[in-house]
């Protein structure tokens, strides 16, 4: 190992003393191997509620039928779709960390990504119980699938944006399952090799034999380099098929080109949102703040801003298109979009998605935790308002003025709404419980080179330039999980 | 032939083993386990018998369980003996009489399901209004009485009533009996109440209408001793002046007015170069008012003042000439009128929607100076649609209270709910000792009465009528009386002892004697065409002879009575009828309830209709609970902002707040016959009112429209007469050329379905949005699902309004709040229904192909393959598509006809109900184009133009909307389109609409 240290300039991407490949394991398996605390318990029952809420207002809409919910004769989408693109968009952080991250080495993904694909699963799922829900007649849900039928000739209309969102969706979700489960063996081979009685007899199903033989190791790598190569191309089409549900119609807001790369832009921004959300409350509840460190946040923050500018350069754009097109109806569907009844809504999603992510330019508040979770949250909302105003504020006014209407949600549709986020907690929670939310072998591999006791061995060893020793140890100050002040000292060990 | 040959089955055989002849001596080589098989051990491991029997036990239940499941119950009873003129699955159609209209009734197995006009019908001329539309729904209503009631006995048979009635008639000695009904046209049922009269001389036969016309009758009487209702030949007039009569909404006769007013201003007509002018001065936006070429605002209290002021301006002398000074818009406008007036005398008329004697007697005055009299006005050929008398009703209002009547009869009238003061009514016919009533059902008057003998619908009885002079219709049953019912002249038949007591005989004799015999026609071509026409009458000269100075002074008087006090809150009141309810006997009616109101779009609801301007400075907000009083009745009602209604004015609907109809009448709106106020021997429809707040939430109207103006977008084209005669093709706009497309063209070999719709013959009027939901099984969602806005109805009507200021129109809102002066309102109608694109938006994204396109340019939906992602809807810019929120057919939340099952029979076999979560549209009746080309192929011909007619088509009062092939280049379609007026709506984004528009043009002054 010692052939190619990592340089010293990096940061370090595990932090804490004394950290041994058993201690990795017993840090990171305290969840799954005891039993749950207090905050799990109330985080649960929450989670639990919305779960149920879900269930009752779903169950309250197939009984009695759409009409449960707001929506009329002009406004044919409104809460359903927006919380269907507002989850599939949070999905797309999780690929880009697992595969996207992966084909570029950028090694920090490896302690975020278990928790970032399982959150694009459950994602997933909340927006494909929204497809289904949506329907009409979700029980014909099926009649979308390109089905060998005895109904005669009848097929799927390959025209259709929403037969290429059937394929996206179930492609994505698929992959991503597959991707986050071949990821999950080696260590769930050491949950079982640990666990006793039934436990042990579950998890050695579920680790499918693994024998952590180097030929499995070898094809392991193999596997999850090709399922990267599948998943990538993913990233960007999922939401450009999403988008196009809207960018292929005639209706003045949703038929624009510019939707494919604005929508993933607002997907990977989203993503990051909320897996920030989670992160930032899971390693402090879990004691993870040595394997989610403080670099982590920063970068996610500046993947944030990245992706949140992209995305206000495209509102910008759209507005600047829209008035240089000289198209009437274009023209008035964005002004209404600012200075229509919707108003209120715009300018949440302005300040939410393009104003406030501004923030993470000052180094203090991209490094400050509770900036960082409250800005996340701010960007959720603001992306949920991003789905509303495009889907609302478009059809709510489109060509003919004898049929603009008012859409105001019903019950149903809050409920719906926040049930679906008490199904992904819920899912999200038992997660924890019962798999690693660290990739433990991934981050095993970190720590030899990438993590602060190895830098501050080779700092102690005198390896490294004085000056390249001060600049690291000068970058530890943002990390709240090093002891800042005590480390410094270090520096007196560097010879030169 | 022997053989020795001997085969051998082995070599043991052959060899004859000692083993082999051992085993050869039994009948099988090796002993058969036997004992094995028949002791225990061989029970058990061989199927025993038991197991077997086990398993084809429970085989059988099985089986027995799984076809246990109830099979559908079919209740289709096939024919027994099969009526020798009903064919299942083929219509049968019956001439019958609807208001005085020859109507075509639409029957399948037996029973009607549609209404339609009947083609020889000279007031209709095949169409047929909204009302008209819907009574069908009537036939099923379930509110209806379903026995005879006597004395409260729910079950009484007509034996019982019948004797209870003569002997209570015959008791009576010295006391006056009264028949009141409504207008009473039909010349048997004339007949059978004289033939009552003279077994009862002491009666008398009083009519009375709820809104009535006895102002003008009386008017005549006065002006030239003719006390008549005129029959008005709108179509001959060049120039119309109306005040405040609303004639093609509701005033006399509007199916008659609608076509004789878009005779003179639709493409035929404007092919001529001609278009009539009409010039309208009112108080609230009607119908009449939205499609004038010049509307002038004025208030109630103005209007006698300015029919005045025009008498002078036409050269009539009064002693003291009158000037609208407070109302120098119209004042200018009168003289404009006057002047086109002038210009075209002979082919003028001037109306008035007033009922008081005096103002009609002015109109007289004016109608005499145009010489309209012979042209435009026929004096000597009346009509009879309307003969109520006000005053009669008030002596029988008056004999009664004086104790001096024994007996009253209601036929087809209902004073308890519309008589301007109920409270009094009552306690007047409290004191008649025998009350009988017709009523269909236990309504406001009934449930007064002790007799109440329910009358058939007009489905299920014999009737004539006779709507104007020398026109007679005949009205046939179409179906066996659905409950016990009888028609109300076989009633008074039996009362009054006639010898012959089936009314359809009496009819039948009536008729021979009378119409028959004067024209020559039998019985059996009667029944075949509906009606006969006995020719009109010569006219003879009408001079005026009324006393102008006379009634100017009574003008004056009840003017500054309207007018008197004007403050903050005391408002003029305009009580008016709107199309859908109209005078309110068709309340319970919930395909009428839910007729969006033209103007207003308002469902299932009256309102006070305010100018937002006025309202803005009494302080008041949109849907706010406003308080009307007057003198000691008053309602609280929301407001609706009206623009174009005017200032310091309000009005109300009539028709509404009925208590007694039914359940789709049950809470709909407050009674607004109350504000009628009786002056001069007439009921008026205007009063001084007060108004105030309530304080009370804002009650939210059902609307089918929020948004009132185009915003400045082209959907709407329109042009002026004078710009029309220069450039034909003006205002239509830049035509879209489409040079590249995405989507391969279709071809389209046979027939291409298409339509024209001639935005200057519609009115606006409603007709087709009623027949469409008739026709195609179309849900009624009710109240709060409009206000949800979830109405399911296929075809609406589009209305716009524009605001003129300085010679502009301004169609965008932000600028329209900012207008100094909004009354300046014109106002356009858009029938808009799916428009069967050719691209269509909807059939590319629907994922299950639930929506195609067919080879004649339909575009067609698959109710049974939609899922319900809506997706077909979000994307249509027409907003046509109605999803079905709610099951319904089988959701007993709906106020729907379809959820019972009985009104359910009033459902169009031939197109099927949809279930929730699937997705609707126009489908351009296709049964009827599937039914016409069908009938085509049997005869062995082509389909001829004008066969197929679609339901909206079909009822047009006016012809605006013409459905047909555009591939038969003759045909009257494909001419439409070709004219240069039309246009194609939002034809730029390229969707190949197959409806055509052709632009409104206005007739408006040269400024």
């Amino acid at each position: 190992m010692s052939s190619h240290n990592e340089s010293i300039l990096r940061e370090p991407l595990i932090t804490g003393e004394n950290i041994t490949y058993a201690k990795v394991t017993n840090d990171i398996l305290v969840p799954v191997e005891n039993k749950p605390n207090k905050a799990w318990w109330i985080g649960f029952t929450v989670a639990a509620l919305g779960a149920l809420l879900w269930l009752v207002s779903v169950s309250y809409t197939f009984w009695f039928g759409i009409g449960t919910w707001g929506l009329n004769k002009t406004v044919g989408w409104a809460w359903d779709i927006t919380g269907f693109v507002w989850w599939v968009g949070i999905g797309h952080a999780g690929t880009l960390i697992s595969a996207v991250l992966l084909l570029f080495r950028q090694n920090w993904r490896n302690s975020i990504n278990r928790s970032a694909e399982a959150m694009t699963i459950f994602a997933v799922i909340c927006a494909a119980t929204y497809i289904v829900a949506h329907m009409g007649r979700p029980w014909m849900a099926y009649w979308a699938l390109p089905l060998p039928n005895q109904f005669g000739s009848l097929w799927v209309n390959f025209n259709s944006p929403l037969v290429w969102d059937v394929f996206a969706i179930s492609t994505y979700f698929s992959v991503s399952l597959l991707f986050w489960y071949t990821g999950l063996i080696p260590d769930i081979a050491t949950i079982r090799d640990r666990a006793k009685g039934l436990k042990r007899r579950i998890y050695s199903v579920l680790s499918f034999g693994w024998n952590g033989n180097v030929k499995s190791w070898q094809r392991f790598e193999a596997v999850s380099l090709i399922l990267a190569g599948v998943s990538t191309p993913l990233v960007l089409s999922v939401h450009t098929i999403v988008s196009m549900d809207f960018a292929t119609s005639v209706i003045p807001g949703w038929h624009t080109t510019i939707f494919p790369p604005y929508f993933v832009a607002g997907a990977i921004f989203s993503g990051f949102a909320m897996v920030q959300t989670l992160l930032l409350i899971a390693r402090k509840v879990l004691g993870y703040e040595n394997y989610i460190t403080m670099f982590h946040i920063e970068s996610m923050n500046k993947i944030i801003i990245l992706t949140g500018s992209i995305v206000g350069v495209a509102y910008l754009t759209e507005l600047f298109i829209a008035w240089y097109s000289g198209a009437e109806y274009e023209q008035y569907a964005f002004l209404n979009r600012v200075s229509g009844p919707y108003w209120w809504a715009y300018w949440s999603m302005m300040t939410c998605n393009v104003i406030s992510p501004q923030l993470f330019w000052f180094k203090k508040i991209r490094t400050s935790i509770a900036a960082s979770w409250i800005l996340s949250i701010v960007v959720n909302i603001g992306m949920w308002f991003e789905r509303f105003v495009i889907i609302v504020t478009s059809l709510h006014r489109d060509y003919l003025p004898s049929s603009w209407v008012m859409f105001y949600p019903s019950w149903v549709d809050v409920a719906v709404f926040i049930g679906s986020i008490g199904v992904f907690f819920t899912l999200f929670l038992l997660f924890l419980r019962v798999l690693p939310a660290i990739a433990m072998a991934e981050v095993k591999l970190l720590l030899k080179s990438s993590s602060d006791q190895a830098k501050q061995k080779l700092i102690r060893e005198g390896l490294v330039k004085r000056v390249d020793a001060e600049y690291y140890l000068g970058s530890l100050e943002k990390y709240d999980s090093v002891e800042y002040e005590k480390s410094v000292p270090q520096a007196e060990y560097v010879k030169h | 032939m022997e053989s020795n040959k001997k085969y051998w089955k082995g070599l043991e055989e052959l060899q004859k083993t000692p083993d082999f002849v051992e085993k050869n001596k039994g009948e099988f080589a090796e002993p058969l386990p036997i004992e094995e098989v028949l002791n225990e051990a061989g029970l058990s491991t061989i199927t025993p018998r038991r197991d077997f029997l086990k398993a084809m036990g429970f085989g059988l239940g099985a089986v027995t369980l799984a076809a246990c499941q109830t099979a559908p119950v079919h209740k289709s009873i096939p024919y027994l003996i099969k009526p020798e003129e009903v064919v299942p699955g083929i219509p049968n159609y019956y001439t019958s009489t609807y208001n005085g209209h020859s109507v075509l009734v639409k029957t399948r197995e037996g029973r009607p399901i549609k209404i339609e006009g009947n083609p020889n019908c000279l007031l209709s001329k095949g169409r047929l209004d909204a009302n008209g539309q819907a009574s069908v729904l009537d036939l099923y209503d379930v509110s209806k009485l379903k026995n005879p009631v006597l004395n409260n006995n729910e079950r009484a048979s007509w034996a019982e009533v019948d004797q209870f009635v003569v002997t209570e008639l015959n008791k009576l000695v010295g006391k006056k009996i009264r028949i009141v009904s409504s207008t009473l046209n039909s010349p048997s049922g004339k007949a059978v109440v004289a033939d009552f009269i003279t077994k009862y001389p002491n009666t008398k036969h009083i009519q009375v209408d709820a809104v009535s016309y006895s102002g003008i009758i009386k008017a005549n009487e006065v002006s030239f001793g003719k006390a008549v209702l005129p029959h008005y030949a709108i179509d001959k007039a060049d120039v119309i002046v109306s005040f405040g009569a609303d004639f093609l909404g509701t005033w006399i006769s509007p199916v008659e007015f609608n076509r004789q007013y878009v005779s003179n201003r639709n493409g035929a007509s404007l092919a001529k170069k001609k278009m009539s002018r009409h010039i309208q001065f009112e108080t609230g936006m009607s119908l009449t008012g939205s499609n004038a070429d010049a509307r002038i605002l004025i208030k109630p209290s103005e209007q006698g003042i300015a029919l005045l002021s025009l008498y002078s301006a036409l050269g009539g002398t009064v002693s003291a000439p009158q000037k609208l000074t407070n109302n120098p818009k119209a004042a200018a406008a009168i003289s404009i009128a006057a002047k086109e007036l002038a210009g075209a005398k002979g082919r003028a008329l001037v109306v008035c929607g007033s009922n008081d004697t005096s103002t009609q007697v002015v109109v007289n005055a004016i109608n005499s100076l145009l010489g309209s009299y012979g042209t435009t006005i026929d004096l000597d050929n009346p009509s009879f649609q309307h003969a109520g008398s006000d005053a009669d009703f008030v002596d029988f209002m008056n004999e009664a209270k004086r104790g001096e009547v024994g007996a009253v009869i209601f036929l087809n009238s209902n004073p308890g709910y519309d008589y301007v003061n109920p409270k009094e009514f009552t306690e007047a016919i409290n004191k008649i000792p025998l009350k009988i009533s017709f009523a269909d059902r236990k309504d406001e008057t009934a449930s007064l009465c002790q007799v109440i003998a329910p009358n058939h619908h007009y489905l299920e009885s014999w009737n004539d009528s006779n709507p104007f002079e020398g026109y007679y219709t005949i009205g046939q049953p179409t179906i066996n009386p659905i409950y016990n019912t009888r028609s109300a002249e076989q009633g008074l038949l039996i009362w009054a002892g006639n010898p012959v007591k089936d009314y359809y005989q009496y009819i039948q004799n009536n008729w021979a004697k009378t119409v028959l015999a004067a024209s020559g026609k039998t019985w059996k071509e009667l029944l075949q065409t509906g009606s006969v026409y006995l020719g009109a009458k010569p006219s003879a000269t009408s001079a005026f002879a009324g006393d102008v100075n006379a009634a100017s002074q009574a003008i004056l008087t009840n003017s500054s009575n309207l007018a008197k006090g004007a403050s903050k809150d005391t408002v003029e009141l305009q009580v008016y009828q709107n199309v859908s309810i109209g005078d309110g006997k068709a309340a319970n009616n919930p395909w009428l309830q839910e007729l969006p109101d033209p103007v207003s779009k308002v469902t299932w609801d009256n309102y006070i209709a305010i100018s937002p301007k006025y309202a803005e400075k009494l302080g008041y907000a949109e849907y706010d609970l406003v308080k009307v009083t007057k003198d000691d009745y008053s309602v609280i009602l929301p407001l609706l902002f009206q623009p174009g209604q005017a200032q310091g004015t309000i009005s109300i609907a009539v028709g509404y707040g009925r208590t007694h109809a039914g359940k789709a009448a049950k809470e709909v709106g407050k009674n607004a016959y109350p504000f009628l106020s009786f002056i001069n021997g007439t009921l008026q429809t205007t009063s001084r009112v007060t108004l105030s707040s309530t304080g009370e939430l804002p009650y939210e109207l059902a609307r089918t429209q929020t948004h009132h103006t185009i915003e400045g977008r082209n959907i709407i084209r329109e042009t002026t007469l004078k710009q029309y005669l220069q450039d034909p093709t003006s205002g239509t706009g830049k035509h879209f050329q489409n040079k590249v497309g995405l989507w391969k063209e279709y071809e389209h070999p046979g027939h291409k379905w298409v339509m024209a719709i001639d935005l200057n013959a519609c009115t606006g009027c409603g007709a087709c949005v009623v027949a469409c939901n008739v026709e195609n099984n179309i849900p009624v969602v009710g109240r709060d699902e409009v206000r949800r806005r979830r109405e399911m109805h296929w075809i609406r009507v589009d209305r716009y309004y524009s605001f003129e200021e300085k010679g502009n129109s301004v169609t965008e809102e932000n600028e329209i709040n900012h207008m100094e002066d909004a009354d300046n309102v014109s106002v356009v109608y858009q029938p808009m229904l799916c428009q069967h694109c050719d691209h269509a938006p909807c059939e590319t994204v629907c994922p299950v192909l639930a929506t195609v396109h067919s080879s004649e340019g339909l575009s067609h939906m698959a109710y049974n393959r939609c899922i319900g992602t809506r997706y077909c809807a979000n994307n249509c810019p027409y907003k046509v598509r109605r999803f079905n929120w709610f099951n319904y057919w089988n959701d007993s939340r709906f106020e729907n006809y379809m959820n019972n099952e009985f009104t359910q029979l009033v459902l169009n076999p031939d197109v099927t109900t949809r279930s929730r979560g699937v997705m609707e549209k126009c489908s351009m009746c296709i049964q009827r184009i599937q039914a016409g080309k069908l009938t085509a192929k049997l005869d062995k011909r082509k389909v001829v133009d004008g066969e197929i007619q679609v339901a909206c088509q079909q009822t047009c009062p006016t012809n605006a909307i013409i459905f047909g092939d555009l591939n038969d280049p003759t045909s009257q379609v494909a001419k439409a389109l070709s004219s240069e007026r039309t246009y194609y709506v939002l034809e730029e984004i390229n969707t190949q609409p197959g409806i055509g528009y052709q632009t409104k043009v206005r007739n408006t002054a040269e400024a």
